[in-house]
């Protein structure tokens, strides 16, 4: 099924028009971000609000290599990945100390300080301005190139996720999700396996962020406010957290409808709210978990339902 | 199970393909010129962004009456919302370019907006038009050839404002000031020019301290306190637009304005009209583009009735501007005798428009119109419900540019 | 510096955090009895600053004017607060926690959006009467008379919650609530009306907190944003359910606030937030509150 899905977004730019190929691409990006973000609230049951400050660091590593320094994209995209993994290490190493509601709140609470960190470090950030002139090697710079580009960091993204979160690491974190008490018993280190798996989270935002900074030619302290940490927990829940795949059928679904109804109306806030409050009261499980149970079976590694995340 | 699953995809791709035909199949009688406004219509600029649009929508209904541009291409206004914010603003403008295919686009407040949105103007050879934001970064450094600026930029505008300020600091034996500017690219670079002309022009004075306040501050108290506490000579301020209301509105009750002179700040039509029962009358105030200082133009005299008919107002610096634009463009594709963006662009450079606030020149160098600033003292005006400021000195483009070879090095500089 | 100076820059930062207690203590409430934090706490506040606008317009002419809007905006709010707690809120108590947040998020994108269709984007401004448009003068330095009015209304409602929560009978199933609604669900009282009346009663505070926020300066569009971080942190610092801790937590902000902005203006922000982060890290619960109960 993922394999049928591949080949489709390798046809899509041929068929649809130039924006909608745009929009594609913001899809993918925001996709793999969510994957990223799942890793935390999905498979180990915590909520993080804040998770946009490691796309935020991953796209001015690489804005700022590119265009202060000058080094190549495919230098800078890893290189970001590590600051990001660093910097998830540090913000991580004291919220995995905390569980449920003071977690969510720490975690944004050292998003909205590294937002604030980007947005007063003018001299050298380039503060509210953001950095312009973000430009992808010539033979990246056009749409559909860049497209495919991003087509391929992303799904060997969610490959190297999908891996991490098949292995027995990525059930250890299941276990930490459903009874963390009982994982402790049994003699795993929670703090430290919830650690990890923070830093991975972080390091694959990284790597979205990474990619977006070159196809907006921009960046801005934006990227790691509150608001863009909404975007992926909507987006897991949206298309269903407990499906490894969830997160990027949300960032579908969200994505779309947003450049859709931007052109309609200014009112998004209004919509995308309405929308929000809709899926959650009504669409329990996401998409993929409406659909599980309209529709009986899906493939069988699905992970478990969540009881009580943790706390 | 897969070829359930395969279906429901496919309808997605389905619905995706339709919507991208249905978007394009759009048959006209005439074809439209598709014009892109992208403006700060939520954040600190909303006050500024509306009146632009509407003076935009004066020009558009005055052009369309006769037909469109040259007569036969009408003019259709897409409008996006930047929320003042570059990547939201860069995402709107390729959004108006790719999918409502505009030619043009009147943008930004703020700057910052505006310099991140002018690459993708350029990647994209879409006209880029900003009437609102005016830090000389738009025009000065990496040159576009298709942005064309129709507002006075920092760096005139400071020159206008020190030249008045060091005429009174003579009058008045200053010594000591402070200044008080919004944290971001134009306070700081409207700052940062001030300071250097000041030095340059009035050696005497010393600045004292720089307060900065960020973008859309409401709590202004503690900068007040600080700034009556010390006493200085005079305050320059340099606060975005929604920041100078709050900020006026909150140092009056301290007696601010009785203690401190306020000098060289910008007061817009928008902040006379807003404040006009509440705002001191006697500060000193620079601004862009007041139609009042005008009225021996008759495009101005004519713009003014037609906004009046329609909006029940008089037009502040920003509709004027936002009409402007539009006229610039006019003018523009008059010349090209075509609207293909490449051949516009061409012939708007070194072009000569007749605009409300005069006959002005898009200097080739940058595309900055030579369009004057204007500094003039707060007071009542018995024609008005609003005070103006009187006194106007009108300070030309041609005595307040960038010298060019300053642009020719600060480019050169950038390169590096 | 002279004393005078830093007392009246110590009485502006007890006014800003005598606005963040009023904002931040409807939150606060609503937390500790309802385990629900409010994301779009701060947009009501901004609504509740909106109906101050419309009401004192309506009254213009009258010198109470403003005295009277301020606690009808109080009202206004608590109608909205009621409706959403009825429609919304109600169904949300037993849901999971990223369920809760991502329902009061949503709740404040529509409430600004409805701001913005029912308001315009546009500012709005306040004239004030006489009373309070020349400042007193504390110890030879200037200072906002209308701040007066606000710390006392800061206080006032800060007793008022007091007085409510240790000698009303109501006040006593709120604490008891906030402490075990099993309990209380027990003894036979029903929990849903408390629920309704505690969050009404949050929004309430909310409103005429946007009422007195109304006066200063402008009212525009986007100021929740900015707030309702800030108050998240002084619930943080203080401790979810504690009057007390509110109080505490809202002072320790505005007076850093305060202060920060003139010596490390760039850092103000960045302070609160590392201060908060090490009271989440050292003690999640907060100055004055108990460590959360299963």
């Amino acid at each position: 099924m993922p394999a049928a899905l591949f080949v489709l977004a390798l046809i899509l730019p041929f068929i649809v028009r130039e924006f909608w190929v745009h929009v594609l691409n913001e899809i993918l990006i925001l996709g793999l971000f969510a994957l990223s973000f799942n890793m935390i609230f999905g498979y180990m049951g915590q909520l993080s609000f804040g998770h946009a400050a490691y796309y935020g660091v991953g796209a001015y590593t690489t804005g700022l290599l590119m265009v202060k320094a000058n080094w190549p994209l495919f230098v800078t995209l890893p290189i970001s990945m590590v600051t990001a993994g660093i910097c998830a290490l540090i913000l991580g190493y004291f919220c995995v100390r905390l569980r449920g509601i003071y977690f969510a709140i720490l975690t944004m609470a050292f998003g909205q300080l590294v937002f604030y960190i980007i947005f007063q470090w003018y001299s050298f950030t380039g503060g509210d301005n953001g950095l312009q002139g973000i430009n992808p090697p010539a033979w990246l710079f056009k749409t559909n190139p860049y497209y495919f580009f991003t087509l391929v960091v992303v799904t060997i993204g969610a490959i190297i996720l999908w891996f991490i979160s098949e292995s027995p690491f990525g059930y250890t974190m299941r276990t930490i999700r459903d009874n963390t008490e009982r994982t402790e018993f049994i003699g795993i280190n929670v703090q430290r396996y919830m650690l990890i798996n923070f830093v991975i989270a972080g390091m694959f935002a990284g790597l979205a962020g990474a990619i977006w900074g070159p196809f907006n030619r921009s960046v801005a302290p934006d990227l790691c406010s509150w608001q863009h940490s909404g975007g992926p927990v909507f987006m897991a829940i949206l298309g269903g957290p407990h499906y490894f795949l969830g997160p990027m059928l949300g960032s579908v679904i969200y994505t779309l409808l947003n450049a859709f109804v931007t052109g309609y109306t200014e009112y998004w806030p209004l919509v995308s709210g309405t929308v929000i409050i809709i899926v959650v009261l009504l669409l329990p499980g996401g998409v993929l978990g409406v659909y599980k149970e309209k529709f009986g079976h899906l493939k069988s590694k699905e992970s478990t339902t969540l009881e009580h995340g943790g706390s | 199970m897969k070829s359930k699953a395969l279906k429901i995809v496919f309808v997605f791709v389905a619905l995706v393909f339709l919507v991208g035909l249905a978007g394009s199949g759009k048959v006209m009688s005439a074809e439209p010129y598709n014009l892109g406004v992208a403006l700060g219509f939520t954040g600190a600029g909303t006050l500024y962004s509306k009146d632009q649009l509407e003076g935009i929508h004066v020009a558009v209904d005055e052009i369309n009456a006769k037909g469109g541009f040259l007569g036969k291409y009408p003019i259709k206004v897409f409008q996006r919302d930047t929320q003042t914010k570059p990547d939201v603003g860069v995402r709107e403008v390729k959004d108006l370019i790719l999918r409502d295919k505009v030619r043009a686009v009147i943008n930004a407040y703020s700057s910052a907006v505006a310099v991140a949105v002018k690459p993708i103007c350029r990647e994209y050879k879409t006209l880029h038009i900003p009437a609102l934001s005016n830090s000389e970064n738009i025009t000065k450094i990496n040159y576009s050839p298709y942005t064309f600026q129709v507002a006075p930029n920092t760096y005139m505008q400071a020159k206008a404002a020190v030249l008045a300020i060091a005429k009174m600091a003579k009058d008045k034996g200053w010594k000591e000031y402070v200044t008080l500017a919004s944290d971001y690219e134009w306070g700081r670079s409207t700052q940062e020019e001030v300071v250097k002309e000041l030095k340059k022009v009035a050696p005497q004075l010393k600045l004292k301290k720089e307060f900065w306040p960020r973008l859309g501050e409401t709590q202004f108290t503690s900068f007040i306190t600080s700034i009556m506490a010390m006493k200085p000579d005079f305050v320059y301020p340099c606060l975005a637009s929604k920041d100078n209301v709050s900020f006026i509105e909150q140092a009056k009750p301290y007696g601010f304005f009785e203690k401190v002179t306020f000098a060289g700040g910008m007061v817009s039509v928008t902040e006379l009209i807003i404040e006009a029962k509440t705002i001191p009358r006697g500060l000193v105030a620079i601004t862009r583009a007041p139609f009042f200082a005008h009225l021996d133009v008759p495009m101005m005299v004519n713009f003014v009735k037609n906004y009046r008919a329609k909006y029940k107002k008089y037009p502040s610096d920003w509709a004027v501007m936002g009409y402007d634009a539009v006229y610039s463009l006019k003018q523009g594709i008059e010349k090209a005798k075509t609207i293909d963006t490449d051949k516009v662009k061409d012939a708007m450079k070194g072009l000569t428009v007749d605009l409300t606030r005069g006959k002005l020149r898009f200097r080739p160098i940058d595309n900055q119109l030579s369009c004057s600033s204007y500094v003039g003292v707060v007071g009542d005006d018995p024609k008005y419900p609003f005070p103006i400021l009187k006194d106007v000195i009108e300070v030309k483009g041609a005595e307040s540019e960038r010298p060019e070879a300053e642009i020719v090095a600060a480019r050169k500089a950038e390169q590096k | 510096m002279e004393f005078s100076f830093i007392f009246s820059q110590f009485l502006s930062g007890l006014t800003y955090g005598m606005i963040l207690f009023l904002v931040a203590s409807g939150l606060s409430l609503i937390f500790g009895v309802m385990n629900i934090l409010n994301f779009a706490h701060a947009t009501l506040w901004l609504i509740g600053a909106y109906f101050c606008y419309s009401f004192w317009y309506l009254m213009q002419g009258y010198n109470f004017a403003l005295w009277v809007s301020i606690p009808l905006a109080g009202f206004a709010c608590a109608a909205v607060g009621w409706v959403t707690e009825i429609v919304l809120i109600k169904h949300i108590y037993k849901r999971e926690l990223h369920e809760q947040l991502l329902i009061t998020y949503a709740l404040a994108l529509i409430f600004a959006d409805l701001i913005k269709i029912v308001w315009g984007p546009t500012d709005r401004l306040i004239a004030r009467p006489p009373a309070i448009q020349k400042p007193v003068f504390i110890f030879g330095a200037p200072f906002d008379s209308y701040f007066i009015f606000v710390i006392l209304a800061g206080f006032a409602v800060a007793l008022g919650l007091w007085w409510f929560l240790k000698y009303t009978r109501y006040g006593h199933i709120v604490k008891a609530a906030v402490f075990s609604r099993e309990m209380v669900g027990a003894l036979g009282i029903p929990i849903p009306k408390i629920y309704t009346w505690v969050f009404t009663l949050g929004i309430f505070i909310a409103g005429f907190a946007g009422g007195v926020q109304a006066p200063i300066g402008s009212v525009n569009f986007g100021m929740d944003i900015a707030i309702i971080i800030q108050a998240f942190c002084v619930v943080v610092i203080g401790g979810f359910g504690s009057l007390l801790g509110t109080l505490v937590g809202a002072i320790i902000v505005g007076e850093v606030f305060s202060f920060a902005i003139l010596y490390w203006p760039a850092g103000a922000m960045v302070l609160i937030f590392v201060i908060t982060a090490a009271i989440l890290i050292i003690r999640p619960w907060g100055l004055f509150g108990t460590p959360m109960r299963t």
